[in-house]
């Protein structure tokens, strides 16, 4: 007969466990943390030196061309376009007078389509301006043998039709048909004929526009260097130098900072096997650079979302990120693409898309990591690109290098008590209740040396039902 | 589009400064510049992989063997509203009409042919029937469809916009078509019957005679690309006699002369003299200038109508897309017409296109690392980006393949080291004085051609669609 409880009662012959550990030292991790990523981003980019605390980006000059995006309000759902956004297109840009533009805003009307309604056709007169709320259209344009053929896709805060207000022009060139359901804010020339009688300042700014057209310029907007080529016997050569851009941006260094408080006794005493400063240090840089990861994506100012120029934001086609749009946004950066960034969902969402059409795209491998690649270009992960609400996210191309006009990232080396490259910890001093502080700065920023270094593919769904 | 009024910051803050601003701070330290940047700058892979051959004094004689011209052209036609009209003058394109020196008589000859339309799926002619028409493809593509060896249908060739078929009709012999031909996208065409030509060759001799003459000396010993034969004998037993041959050559065979990109540098003489530093000014006006040069270089080797490569492709070498977009398919038919074909250039659009189309296929093309970039390949050739390439309004294009080196017979590019002053290969500043208005002049040329050695070397796929449906 045995006794589960008797045998437990049994005196122990040799030492236990518990009573050893009293002896033992314990092995212990370092304090580990979630919050650290791969960080890729900050891996790919070449770092430059900002010696003064500034950069500045010297291009040459170039002719504003690009039509802007236009931002709305709306109450409940009536939608409205801002005003002084208004001088976002082409022929309005530079016009002060806001009352001018609110009266402008106060006469579009606001239409609603169905996918698949047609909202312009082409052959009509073109006689309104169109903006587009929210929603996704598709420019249709003839085909060489008379089929249909998409010229691009115009989303949420893009226009058309900015012509009209010059005066009714001829017909339309192409033809607009809604994908999704789609408001848009209209505005036909009479109305903006009657307003005319109210605000002569526009018409004649309008007409300064159109006198002005701008100075010569290449297919980027640059100013013109005159060349002749393939000529023969003795033309006048023409004469030519390349001008800069006068007021150049200038990109100052961002700070990510912190206070490090540790009471001194801990600082003092508890330092086997881990030095306590040290540990707390480590963590902190590590949040540090995953918030200048998070700024140099993110920033109003510098980031890389909303520094891409417009021309180089395109919008999936359907929705999800499909291998089209891949190769649509690599026709964007076509010059010695570097890597995509996405966040890891779309990441997810890109290997769903080309399963279903039977797509194996290969891996490669960068820095000893397999990282999945289209088309040869490394797709990296970055959590620090958005998701919305919604559901939607962006996939950003990139280009890195100083030499090839690319993507660089800024920062200045040769900092007092420089803890990591372009990252100092400052003795603060210690106050009157023992606790030590430390100045942990990170210092940097990004610049975007021409603008189709950057392409971004906006408005990619992540969750959709298929 | 948000407005946020950046002065409005520093405003505020500037009621509880301490310290120093970073503002202020920075009147005292020095921005680090990035050289100018320019956007039109591209890989300009076509030179880059192109094999450069120095000429001595200018010129680049390509020597080859004797060609006996059987080269179809491709008809020009001129439009008025929907009435199109073929360029008399063009018709000397009709291998029949070579060299026939009467303008009087291709007018009248252009005058009879008629405008018909064709829809997709029509079939304008078909095997068997009696041949009695010359048709010439005014716009649109059409199939010409053989009979396989099981008697099913074979697509034999693509025609396009100005090719023609049925010139055999001109000798006035009675065929039958040996092929159908159907229509693939609408079609215009322009169509000469054999009567009219009868009742034109009643009353024009010199057009008879011609003809007659044509099909007299079409007969000359010549291979398949129509070289002039070496007779050679093989394969015999005994003692036959064996033939004599030699090699004839071309007797004026091409000239490439170097063309040049030129253009005057001018800088002041105080910028020149003054603000060097960090970046020496004149330095950056000529790099830029070159970059300039060069792009335009790279145009003019693609797009000049004396020696760029999508005017200087053999007409055999043209081949059409088989529905529009450029598919798999497509690039197969295009590398299969050469040997080695080093790489193909496409605009970037057209290669996002083609991935589409390989896409839709479930096939993922490979990549190749060239000179450190990832492009993608296509059975291993690389698929390179030139935005040279022109894309017409509606969306089409052309994707270029081509083998290179003098070696291998194939495309060339020319240039001439050595030149005064020279700053780069074949590309050099003279300094050309100083006006009275204390300007600098530099006088910037690029000298460069590109030479085809044999036509078999360059292929084009032309009416690439990149527009998608």
């Amino acid at each position: 007969m045995t006794d589960p409880d008797l045998e437990t009662e049994r005196p122990r012959l040799s030492l236990g466990t518990a009573a050893a550990r009293n002896l033992a030292t314990t092995t212990k991790s370092v304090p580990q943390m979630q919050g650290i990523t791969s960080r890729w981003l900050l891996k790919i980019l070449p770092w430059v030196e900002a010696k003064g605390g500034a950069f500045r980006v010297n291009r040459r000059l170039s002719y504003e061309i690009g039509d802007g995006r236009l931002t709305f309000t709306n109450i409940g759902a009536d939608v409205r376009v801002v005003p002084q956004e208004l001088t976002e297109l082409a022929l309005l840009r530079g016009y002060e007078d806001v009352e001018a533009l609110s009266a402008l805003a106060d006469r579009f009307t606001q239409h609603e389509y169905e996918p698949g309604a047609v909202i312009v056709e082409e052959g009509r007169p073109q006689n309104a301006v169109y903006l587009i709320a929210h929603g996704k259209v598709n420019k249709i344009g003839q085909g060489e043998y008379g089929d249909q053929t998409v010229l691009g896709t115009l989303a949420d805060g893009e226009h058309f039709g900015g012509d009209v207000l010059a005066g009714p022009q001829g017909e339309w060139e192409f033809t607009i048909k809604a994908v999704t359901p789609v408001i848009a804010l209209v505005l036909p020339w009479e109305t903006f004929e009657q307003l005319n009688g109210e605000a002569g300042g526009l018409r004649a700014h309008i007409q300064r526009m159109l006198a002005a057209g701008g100075g010569k310029s290449n297919a980027y907007g640059e100013a013109e260097i005159d060349i002749a080529s393939g000529h023969e016997g003795e033309p006048d050569l023409p004469g030519t130098y390349v001008d800069y851009e006068v007021a150049p941006r200038e990109l100052e260094l961002s700070v990510a900072q912190t206070v490090l408080r540790i009471h001194s006794r801990v600082a003092d005493l508890y330092n086997q096997p881990m030095d306590q400063v040290e540990q707390q240090l480590r963590l902190t840089i590590e949040a540090l650079r995953e918030r200048q990861e998070h700024e140099m994506v993110n920033n109003r100012d510098f980031g890389l979302l909303n520094s891409a120029d417009l021309k180089q934001r395109i919008h999936t086609r359907t929705g999800p990120p499909t291998p089209d749009d891949m190769d649509d946004l690599l026709a964007t950066v076509w010059k010695e693409p570097t890597a995509f960034l996405a966040h890891p969902r779309t990441i997810a969402a890109f290997g769903r898309e080309c399963s279903k059409r039977g797509i194996y795209p290969s891996t490669i491998d960068l820095n000893g990591h397999h990282v999945p690649a289209w088309r040869g270009v490394p797709v990296l992960p970055c959590n620090k690109i958005p998701v919305t609400r919604t559901r939607t996210s962006s996939i950003m191309l990139l280009r890195a290098g100083e030499q090839n006009q690319g993507v660089i990232g800024l920062h200045q080396t040769g900092l007092p008590d420089e803890y990591q490259p372009g990252l100092n910890v400052r003795f603060m001093g210690i106050n009157e209740k023992a606790i030590i502080s430390y100045l942990v700065s990170a210092y940097y920023s990004t610049a975007i040396l021409v603008p189709d270094a950057i392409g971004v593919l906006e408005h990619v769904e992540l969750g959709r039902e298929d | 589009m948000t407005v946020t009024d950046p002065d409005l910051v520093p405003d505020e803050a500037e009621q509880h400064r301490h310290s120093l601003s970073t503002a202020a701070a920075r009147n005292l330290a020095s921005t680090t510049k990035s050289t100018p940047q320019m956007q039109g700058i591209s890989p300009r892979w076509l030179l880059r992989k192109l094999p450069w051959v120095a000429t001595q004094a200018g010129t680049y004689r390509v020597n080859r063997r004797l060609t006996y011209a059987l080269g179809d052209g491709r008809v020009s036609f001129t439009s008025t509203g929907a009435d199109i009209r073929v360029i008399p003058q063009e018709l000397r394109e009709l291998p029949v009409l070579r060299d026939f020196p009467e303008d009087d008589v291709l007018v009248a000859l252009a005058d009879r042919f008629r405008q018909r339309e064709f829809q997709p799926g029509d079939v304008l002619v078909s095997a068997g029937d009696r041949a009695e028409e010359v048709y010439l493809v005014a716009h649109g593509k059409v199939n010409k469809l053989g009979q396989g060896k099981y008697g099913d249908q074979t697509v034999l060739d693509t025609l396009a916009d100005g090719d023609h078929f049925g010139d055999e009709v001109m000798y006035g012999d009675e065929v039958e078509w040996e092929f159908t031909v159907k229509a693939l996208t609408p079609v215009i065409a322009l169509v000469l019957s054999w009567r009219d030509v009868q009742e034109l060759n009643g009353r024009a001799e010199a057009l008879r005679a011609h003809v007659d003459a044509y099909a007299r000396t079409s007969g000359k010993p010549q291979n398949k690309h129509g070289e002039a034969a070496i007779e050679i004998a093989s394969g015999h037993e005994g003692e036959p006699d064996l033939p004599a041959t030699y090699v004839d050559y071309e007797l004026s065979p091409r000239e490439y002369e170097l063309e040049v990109a030129q253009t005057v540098l001018r800088v002041h003489s105080r910028v020149a003299d003054l603000y060097n530093h960090p970046m020496n000014q004149t330095e950056q006006q000529l790099r830029l200038t070159i970059e300039a040069l060069r792009e335009r270089q790279e145009h003019e080797m693609i797009n000049n109508r004396r020696i760029g490569l999508l005017h200087n492709a053999d007409l055999k070498q043209r081949i059409h897309t088989r529905t529009g977009p450029p598919t798999p398919d497509d690039l197969d038919e295009l590398v299969s017409r050469r040997r080695k074909t080093a790489f193909m250039l496409a605009h970037p659009r057209a290669i996002a296109a083609f991935g589409r189309e390989a896409s839709k296929r479930g096939l993922y093309p490979g990549t190749a690392n060239v000179d450190g970039t990832q492009v993608v390949t296509w059975r291993g050739i690389p698929l390179l980006p030139s935005n040279k390439i022109p894309i017409s309004p509606q969306g089409t294009t052309s994707i270029l393949a081509m083998r290179v080196g003098e070696q291998d017979n194939g495309v060339i590019g020319l240039h001439q080291p050595g030149i005064p002053d020279e700053v780069q290969p074949s590309l050099n500043a003279r300094f050309m004085g100083i006006d009275e208005k204390a300007i600098v002049s530099y006088l910037v040329s690029a000298y460069f051609s590109v030479a085809v050695m044999v036509p078999d070397a360059l292929g084009i796929l032309e009416h690439v669609e990149i527009g998608r449906s």
